[in-house]
């Protein structure tokens, strides 16, 4: 009997899981359902559609204003945007059409442009940060305007870059006796006006600022976000003023300042190309040359590497060490103690990583020129500390009490004990934890493009925005993170093996010790 | 020597030590005895301030202990400890278990602190085993390694916190046989333990603690073979006791006879025992006793031994009457067949019944 109702259970368990899984999969296919490509704008204008915009974007507003039925959805970059076309996970998307017109012209598959424009044209300005530092920046900024304006400088630039496609930057000697520092929040990802040619950033934007640096004779520093934090960098003073093709939208108007116009723009929109000329034709050494080798990009993933691997060595250690002193000083007791390091605990443990980096970056170290690698680092080192205090509370639980019992019976004092019988056993519980939370520390870091740092991840994302290259920086990039968390791994594996008490050979076990051999039998 | 006076330790609600007071002197090899949760361990840790005493004054080679400004450290190391639980250092090697403590406190070089170590392993019969580590050994072995662990210190008083009640009864014998070996030193030892035979071939005095402290204190033979108190006598003999009082007229009679019937079976006393207890306790006190009274002041006790083939009933009441003189001969006949032997004595004023029910 209950054999037979064993089974029939397992039957049911059977059957629902199946039934669920198929649900899943039909949900999964029904929404991957590929609406018909459209053939002008205006027939996005319905609730079928799915249209995506940039953040904050100009074109977000005309899309609402213009096309009211179509489903919005928002972006950090527009390389994503473009890819959720190409595969149909997307209808359109809509930007700036010389930009798009450039993507397409540069290798970006999967899209085509659609005839026409997307309501009026818009101002392209120089966003300026209402806690700039720089005197009168406004003033200064409309000045250069209208005189590069008047002397053609302005045309002539629109005409080399967006229209003519230059990729070098002329030569503008920097000043040798700065009165001013400028800092120039960009974003590295959007060609032809701000983009990464080899490890430099080139562009429209990016000589503008020369430009105007030269003009206010000001040291020039830049700083890369995306858009999703860019007017946040500008409203906290992280950064001076924007130069990155912005729009001037009513919605950011309330959030920063902004100069005169630059130039006008114009709204785009793509969709996807469903008869494409050349799809997939890119061989994969191809894709490695346009990866790595064009313009020594190696150079740029390199120095992504380091910065990801720097920060997690640094916050391992420090981390380490922020842990430990955390847990002695809970272990001296005492309700002070108790109370900070139990409230600390919860506090980093409770918070997701990006809302600790940005409370960091932007609210507690704001109004301070320090870097967003090291804000990055004393983040990762709270979070690795708070975890550390977590596995060394549990670890030394672990250690039955009648061990300390016994150190103390031989008079041994609490210093001895604890470092010597007790965190020795408890480095036994806790090591596996240790290293697999090493392994997640090296994956958590790859947010920190949100705080301008450029790691392996925002690198990658700028090698797309370059090559219109999806998959393989991408898989890449995560071959490289699984490298780098196994070489962290078996370090640390390498320097706790040396401190394994079993593994070590007799002759370290007694050491200076002539030994005594008639009754041990080698064993 | 260590002279211990109203010691007490409280924990929350419970005491497990009431007032203590005793003078142990150099050399003495004291085994304590005594139901479970009588504060035998609780003494012992007292003594090395693994506990801190609540209220009291212990005084270890007139060096008050409990002070404030103690050296525990140095009290510690000159009186050792083995547990129940061994608790032999895991991440460790058996001749490092013997070796830390040495070198960290008596700054012995390792070379010493070595040597010192194999001899005591070998005293143990255990230096084969140096290079194991604890979780590769019985735990007869680990208790053996245990003592010379606390030996290496070279302490002048070892505490035994049960040092047996862990091992499987094979194992038992190879640690008694290093404490007896041991008690034969100079070195004054206080050994808790369950093991009567064994407490009472190793020990020059023995502490038999209840009721919040040491109940009774005498040499072993007194212990065991002519005990003073009462608890002792019946801990000694194993026995069971259930006790009854009747005052006044309100007893619960009824419930009495269930109190009996569930004490029976808690100790495994055939019906035919019981039924005669019964019957005893029925026609002798409730018949013949109890009627003869002025006033109702009785004290009932039904002691059963260890087998549960013999109970003694004792009675006892102001009333200066002997139930061998009552004129109630069928209820006498009835007793009598059913018991072994009926005594009366008169002490302190009361009567006393005793009344001795067999098995058979």
């Amino acid at each position: 009997m209950t054999r037979i109702n064993v089974r029939s259970v397992k039957t049911l368990k059977r059957f629902i899981a199946i039934t669920i899984a198929v649900m899943i999969i039909t949900a999964m296919l029904s929404s991957c359902r590929k609406n018909p490509v459209v053939s002008s704008i205006e027939e996005l204008n319905s609730d079928q559609y799915s249209i995506g915009v940039g953040i904050g974007e100009a074109g977000e507003a005309k899309v609402k204003k213009y096309l009211p039925n179509a489903k919005v959805v928002e972006f950090a970059d527009t390389f994503s945007g473009y890819m959720a076309v190409a595969q149909g996970k997307l209808d359109a998307y809509a930007f700036d059409r010389i930009q798009m017109e450039l993507a397409i012209d540069q290798g970006q598959e999967g899209i085509k442009l659609l005839d026409g424009t997307v309501g009026e044209d818009t101002e392209i300005a120089v966003g300026i940060s209402p806690k700039t530092k720089v005197p009168d920046l406004k003033d200064k900024l409309n000045a250069f305007i209208a005189e590069s304006r008047d002397s053609g400088l302005l045309d002539q630039m629109y005409t080399d870059w967006l229209i003519n496609n230059k990729d070098q930057l002329p030569d503008i000697e920097k000043p040798t006796d700065p009165d001013f520092k400028l800092v120039v929040g960009t974003t590295g990802i959007v060609p032809p006006y701000s983009y990464y040619k080899g490890t430099e950033l080139c562009g429209y934007d990016i000589e503008l600022a020369l430009r105007f640096a030269k003009y206010i004779n000001a040291d020039l520093e830049f700083k890369v976000f995306d858009y999703s934090s860019i007017i946040t960098a500008a409203e906290t003073g992280e950064v001076d003023c924007i130069m990155a093709n912005l729009n001037k939208t009513p919605e950011r108007m309330q959030e920063i300042d902004f100069s005169d116009c630059l130039c006008l723009m114009q709204t785009g929109v793509v969709v996807r190309d469903e008869d494409p000329e050349a799809a997939g034709s890119s061989s994969f050494a191809d894709k490695f040359v346009k990866t790595f080798i064009t313009e020594d990009r190696y150079v740029l993933f390199l120095q992504g590497i380091e910065v990801t691997l720097l920060m997690t060595v640094l916050a391992i250690i420090f981390g380490t060490v922020l842990g430990f002193v955390l847990y002695l000083w809970y272990r001296k007791g005492g309700r002070l103690a108790d109370a900070v390091t139990s409230f600390f605990s919860w506090l980093i443990g409770g918070m997701p990583i990006v809302v600790l980096l940005m409370i960091l970056y932007y609210v507690v170290f704001g109004d301070s020129t320090i870097d967003g690698m090291w804000v990055a680092v004393i983040a990762f080192t709270l979070i690795f500390g708070s975890g550390m205090f977590d596995m060394l509370k549990s670890g030394v639980n672990a250690v039955d009490k009648g061990q300390t019992e016994a150190s103390y019976s031989l008079g041994l004092n609490d210093r001895q004990t604890f470092f010597g019988i007790i965190l020795p056993q408890a480095a036994r519980h806790f090591m596996p934890s240790y290293k697999a939370a090493i392994v997640a520390l090296i994956k958590a870091t790859a947010v920190v493009g949100y705080i301008s740092v450029q790691d392996l991840t925002k690198v990658s994302d700028i090698v797309r925005s370059r090559t219109f290259e999806a998959l393989f920086p991408l898989i890449t990039v995560a071959i490289v993170y699984f490298i780098l968390a196994a070489i962290l791994t078996a370090i640390v594996s390498l320097i706790t093996a040396n401190v394994e008490p079993r593994k070590r050979s007799v002759k370290k076990i007694l050491k200076g010790v002539r030994r005594d051999d008639r009754d041990i039998t080698p064993s | 020597m260590i002279e211990i006076s109203h010691l007490r330790k409280e924990y929350g609600d419970a005491v497990p030590l009431k007032d203590v007071s005793t003078v142990i002197n150099d050399g003495e090899v004291i085994a304590i005895i005594g139901p479970s949760g009588t504060g035998k361990s609780t003494l012992l840790r007292c003594l090395n301030l693994l506990e801190k005493p609540t209220s009291g004054s212990i005084k270890v080679d007139g060096v008050e202990i409990t002070d404030r400004n103690c050296d525990i450290s140095k009290l510690r190391m000159k009186m050792g400890m083995v547990f129940q639980s061994f608790n032999l250092f895991g991440h460790m090697t058996v001749i490092e278990n013997l070796m830390y403590a040495p070198c960290k406190l008596l700054h012995k070089s390792r070379q010493e602190a070595y040597d010192r170590g194999m001899q005591l392993l070998r005293a143990v019969g255990l230096s084969g085993k140096a290079l194991n580590y604890p979780d590769q050994l019985s735990g007869g072995q680990k208790q053996r390694i245990a003592i010379a662990r606390t030996l290496a210190m070279d302490p002048d008083i070892i505490l035994f916190d049960e040092p047996t009640s862990a091992l499987d009864p094979t194992m038992v014998g190879e640690v008694e046989a290093v404490i007896k070996e041991l008690s034969k030193g100079d070195k004054t030892l206080l050994i808790v333990t369950h093991e009567m035979r064994f407490a009472r071939q190793v020990s020059s005095r023995i502490f038999y603690m209840d009721e919040g402290g040491i109940y009774e204190d005498g040499t072993p033979e007194q212990i065991f073979e002519n005990p003073q108190k009462e608890n002792t006598r019946r801990f000694i003999k194993k026995l069971k006791v259930l006790e009854f009082e009747l005052t006044g007229v309100n007893n619960d009679y009824v419930g009495m006879f269930s109190d009996i019937t569930r004490f029976c079976m808690k100790n495994q006393i055939s019906p035919v025992l019981k039924n005669k207890i019964i019957s005893v306790i029925e026609e002798l006190c409730f018949t013949i006793i109890l009627p003869k009274l002025r006033n109702i002041d009785m004290k009932i006790s039904i002691e059963v031994s260890e087998p549960g083939d013999e109970a003694v009933i004792k009675m006892s009441y102001p009333d200066a009457f002997d139930p061998a003189t009552t004129d109630d001969d069928i209820s006498l006949k009835i007793v009598k067949a059913r018991t072994e032997s009926i005594k009366y004595t008169r002490q302190n004023d009361r009567s006393i019944v005793k009344v001795v029910v067999n098995y058979e």
